[in-house]
């Protein structure tokens, strides 16, 4: 046992005395800390770590040549459980406000290892959890400012690199600034070159990401807080209401709500409703499964046939929100810190209290496969199977409107092609407005919006296009939620705002299930997540209106054979850098011979010494019968001997001239 | 230009990135994955260029009389014209100028590691300012001969230790330890008079004195055409002018041991410097070797200097001739006898000093000494 404990253990570590890569060490700690400070809105834990960890920093490098001491230790070791429970307490009562316990954990195990800063391994292990904390700091970044605290902390590990490096030499810290500067702004702009034009590849998500400890409290009830947004920001913060009522809608703001890191863009689906009764929607169906915070795969409906991978969304909440989980549907897996989670009977998930500021919640979701022509093929439908059933019929739909479904979806070949008729249909003739009158008494809201006002906002264009497919005897329902949100393709980041409060219609497919469709103007009618973004160079291109990423080669293309004008200067071009390039190398890196630097250093000192330069017309001869001193014959002529015949006098030919002469 | 550890390290962070970026879809961590895979990149295009544009240096800065040394009695007019930066004796200390020069940029880092007169040395910077970096290093108690500096090597990289390269350097000779040596004229008064009682004087203006390198205007037949070949250039026969007291000293080719040969150019040394101070001219040989060449005669740096390098390279120079001949050996060669035979059998006054206990059979008085120093 002992020789296989002997192999498993770690060579030793040398004692870092580089107290500038230690400082380097402790500025890339403060860079992190203030990522979260700047990111994470937390400050207290922060700005004490920061403090705690610069007195640790100086205590180790003072004893870095001391043996450790075991009581020392030993407080150490129970100040590191000290800080777990902090944590633990934290997350489970937010005695200490429960924001990011995690980076708290974190930053608390710097500050208290810091203390403990001997060697090299030591110094390298703060660093990789300052990068932890960077990271958890980057999970909320919703800016491109991010970019500096991450290059400054990439500059703090390349320093420790350079510090310890130098010291581990015997040299002092001192490099030549331009060509480090030079070095620098290559790898910082060659980095962002990279990142930009290669494909940021996709890993198989294996689980949601755990960015935050749960807390515990449990569901008190039944559920409750069934997440309308649009009518929970208009007041109702409790979450009691049961229903979306058609005949008013509060006023929307631009503040965020929340934060999402995402894989894709998507629609953050809550809660989905399919009772319409008197301008008002119910959920009917009040069954639900309880859940641990943590729901795998196998608790979930499988992998929709054909689905395109997985990808992972990253929520953080921003303000009080009912306790509903928005997401990207259909989810793989899913983690929120709670006790527990529930689902309901349309899949949707809920937590047993509100959401506060601060939450994060982590849901991985399939990127279902849904294109036109495929759901195109999924349209052999002879009987619907009965648990759709209930989700036909016209219900409160006057005939007229029943008769606009049958006259729109007249002629459709095929169930997707009825389905996106009324959707089209829809948005084509319908106008899209926030400031719509309160629906007259007695009348019903969609029929109002179908034949009288003929204006509306996504819920009655949801509400319509959910009837009128029902009419036709295509199962629909209505869901709401989020749309995407401010969404940065390069960062995979978005802000979801109060006025991104959305409700579109879920169509059910007999192969694909609920399929998400939009008849609102102005967006795309098949609402489904369309595109993993892995490129940041195709994410730029997609922020450019207009340009797609296959646009510049199209662009190329239709030149035809003049393509090869651009191509063949683009050569031209490298070829003289490179031929340039070479000449100054070959000029500059020409081998001096023996004597040759001497003797021209001789000459330079000479020259300082007789108080005036050679002037650069001047020959050397000139410039000595110019200058009229008998110290420079001898040099004139050796210099002349070497420039002119390549003849240098030897070195110890040039350290005896000098002597002679000084 | 090979890759460190480190940069296994870093690649393995950049993996990570890569792996934790692909899993948790934050964009952020490719960027810095990109950063990490950049530092590499340019680390090594550095490192190639660090390498490429430096040179070692290495120059005796200068030197610290150890305790008695001769420097410090020699009067100040000779050392004007010792070696630069000043005569080095066996037993002094020197002081090494170890240091980098650039081409063009100022670079760095860099180090230097080699080994001088047997003891290894290393230096670095990080910092190869345009002017070069110097770095002193003192070498106390320095042996005789040569001071080389062998196996030198310039390891560049660049500032994160990423790459590093080693280019060897050639080996140079930085310094020439010279051999001690004082005034030997008080111990052989004695032995002098019963000498010169016993030769006639030396210095007829027809004895060969040496050889020297040929000069154009000088007789052919004067041209001593063994040595020639030997040395592959013409060298020519000199005569002892007349009316110049001169020394023949002859010396043992092959002493047994270091020690040995240390103590024999001591003596000889001695005896050159109480000639030359007289203003006299010393001429060395030993069997098998070159001699000294005859324009060196007169210049006590050039003597030392020749037996600093003591025993030199071979030789096949003729037998030079003076008033006096002395011989110094630490063993009875058989040749030594036979030239100092042959000066005295010329009328020059004959002496011999033998290192060690070895008997040797000729009509002089011999002196024994050990190797210690002084006498």
């Amino acid at each position: 046992m002992a020789p296989v404990t002997r192999r498993l253990r770690l060579p030793p570590s040398p004692i870092e005395h580089s107290v500038e890569g230690r400082a380097f060490v402790l500025s890339g700690f403060a860079v992190a800390v203030l990522a979260i400070v700047l990111y994470g809105q937390d400050y207290v834990v922060p700005v004490l770590g920061v403090a705690v960890a610069a007195a640790g920093h100086v205590v180790s490098y003072r004893e870095r040549n001391h043996k450790r001491g075991f009581w020392r230790q030993v407080l150490l070791a129970a100040l590191v459980f000290g800080a777990l429970f902090y944590v633990l307490t934290d997350s489970a009562l937010a005695l200490f406000g429960g924001v990011l316990p995690q980076a708290n954990f974190a930053i608390l195990l710097v500050a208290i290892t810091s203390f403990d800063l001997k060697t090299r391994r030591n110094c390298y292990s703060s660093l990789w959890i300052s990068l932890a904390i960077l990271y958890l700091a980057a999970v909320y970044a919703w800016d491109y400012a991010f970019g500096i605290l991450l290059a400054l902390w990439a500059l703090c590990l390349a320093g420790f690199w350079v510090a310890s490096h130098l010291r581990r030499g015997g040299a002092q810290l001192r490099l030549p600034a331009r060509a480090v500067a030079v070095a620098a702004l290559a790898a910082l702009f060659g980095g962002i070159g990279w990142f930009v034009v290669t494909p940021q590849p996709s890993g198989l998500a294996v689980s949601p990401l755990v960015v935050s400890l749960p807390n515990f409290t449990s569901f008190k009830g039944g559920i409750e807080s069934p997440a309308l947004p649009l009518v929970q920001l208009t007041g109702d913060p409790s979450g009691a209401t049961t229903s979306v009522d058609l005949h008013f809608r509060g006023r929307l703001g631009d503040a965020p709500v929340m934060y999402v890191r995402t894989g894709a863009p998507a629609y953050w689906r809550g809660q989905v409703f399919d009772t319409y009764r008197d301008g008002a929607w119910t959920a009917s169906i009040r069954d639900y499964r309880e859940m641990q915070p943590y729901v795998p795969p196998r608790f979930l409906p499988p992998a929709p046939q054909d689905n395109l991978g997985t990808f992972v969304q990253t929520f953080r909440v921003l303000r009080t929100m009912p306790g509903v989980i928005s997401a990207a549907y259909p989810i793989e897996s899913l983690y929120a810190p709670v006790a527990a989670l529930r689902v309901d009977a349309y899949g949707t998930f809920h937590t047993p209290e509100q959401l506060h500021a601060g939450q994060t919640y982590s849901v991985v979701s399939y990127l279902p496969n849904l294109t036109p022509s495929v759901l195109r093929e999924d349209s052999s439908l002879d009987r619907l199977p009965d648990h759709v059933l209930t989700y036909t019929g016209p219900g409160a739909l006057s005939d007229r409107a029943v008769e606009l479904a049958s006259e729109v979806t007249r002629d459709q070949p095929t169930y997707y092609d009825r389905v996106m008729a009324i959707t089209y249909y829809l948005q084509q003739n319908y106008r899209y407005t926030l400031d719509l009158p309160p629906v007259p008494s007695g009348r019903d809201p969609v029929d109002w919006f179908l034949f009288d006002v003929k204006t509306g906002y996504c819920e009655q264009f949801a509400t319509a296009e959910t009837l009128l497919l029902r009419s036709q005897g295509i199962p629909a329902r209505l869901a709401t939620g989020y749309s995407t949100g401010d969404y940065d393709p390069v960062l995979n980041q978005a802000v979801v705002r109060e006025h991104d409060a959305h409700a579109w219609v879920e169509v059910w497919f007999p192969h694909h299930g609920w399929v998400p469709v939009d008849p609102t103007p102005g967006v795309a009618p098949l609402a489904v997540t369309q595109f993993p973004s892995h490129w940041a160079a195709g994410g730029i291109a997609r922020l450019i209106p207009h340009l797609t990423v296959g646009a510049p080669a199209a662009a190329l293309g239709s030149l035809g054979a003049l393509v090869v004008v651009p191509a063949a200067a683009g050569i031209a071009l490298a070829f003289v850098l490179v031929y340039a390039w070479m000449r100054r190398r070959r000029w500059s890196f020409r081998k001096p011979q023996p004597g040759e630097i001497e003797l021209l250093r001789l000459y330079d000192r000479l020259q300082r010494r007789l108080g005036r330069r050679r002037a650069p017309p001047e020959t050397p001869l000139e410039y000595q019968e110019a200058m009229t001193s008998a110290l420079l014959a001898e040099v004139t002529e050796a210099v002349n001997q070497g420039v002119y015949a390549g003849r240098w006098p030897e070195p110890r030919k040039v350290r005896e001239m000098a002597h002679r002469i000084f | 230009m090979r890759p460190t550890w480190r940069v296994a390290g870093a690649a393995a962070l950049w993996l990570v990135l890569e792996w934790y970026g692909a899993e948790s879809e934050v964009s952020w961590l490719f960027l810095l994955a990109a950063w990490v895979l950049a530092l590499i990149a340019v680390s090594a295009v550095y490192a190639v260029w660090n390498r490429g544009g430096l040179r070692l240096h290495l120059a005796a800065k200068g030197t610290t009389p150890g305790p008695g040394s001769p420097a410090e009695e020699l009067p100040e007019n000779l050392l004007h014209g010792g070696p630069i930066p000043g005569p080095l004796f066996e037993g002094d200390a020197m002081k090494l100028e170890v240091g980098l020069d650039t081409t063009g940029a100022a670079r760095g880092p860099a180090w230097v590691d080699g080994e001088v007169a047997g003891r290894q040395l290393k230096a670095g910077t990080g910092l190869i300012p345009k002017r070069g970096w110097r770095s002193v290093q003192e070498l106390a108690e320095l042996r005789r001969g040569a001071v080389g500096a062998t196996a030198w090597s310039i390891v560049a990289g660049d500032p994160l230790g990423f790459f590093q390269g080693r280019r060897r350097c050639p080996d140079v000779e930085v310094a020439l330890v010279l051999p001690r040596f004082t005034s030997l004229a008080g111990r052989r008064e004695t032995r002098e008079v019963e000498s010169s009682a016993a030769s006639p004087r030396a210095g007829s203006g027809i004895e060969l004195f040496g050889v020297r390198e040929y000069h154009s205007g000088d007789s052919l037949r004067r041209i001593h055409w063994r040595s020639s070949a030997r040395r592959g250039e013409l060298v020519v026969r000199e005569y002892e002018p007349p009316g110049v007291q001169t020394l023949a000293i002859y010396l043992d080719p092959s002493p047994r041991d270091p020690e040995v040969a240390d103590q024999i150019a001591r003596i000889a040394a001695s005896e050159a410097w109480d000639c030359i101070r007289e203003g006299g001219r010393v001429a060395l040989w030993a069997p098998g070797l070159q001699g000294s060449e005859s324009v060196q005669a007169r210049g006590l740096w050039d003597i030392l200097e020749w037996l600093a390098r003591y025993p030199g390279e071979p030789g096949d120079d003729p037998v030079p001739a003076g008033d006096q001949a002395v011989i110094v050996t630490g063993a009875a060669d058989p040749r030594l006898v036979e030239a100092l035979e042959s000066a005295r059998r010329r009328g020059s006054r004959v002496r011999a000093w033998m290192v060690g206990d070895a008997d040797l059979d000729v009509d002089a008085p011999i002196e024994h000494v050990g190797a210690g120093w002084p006498l």
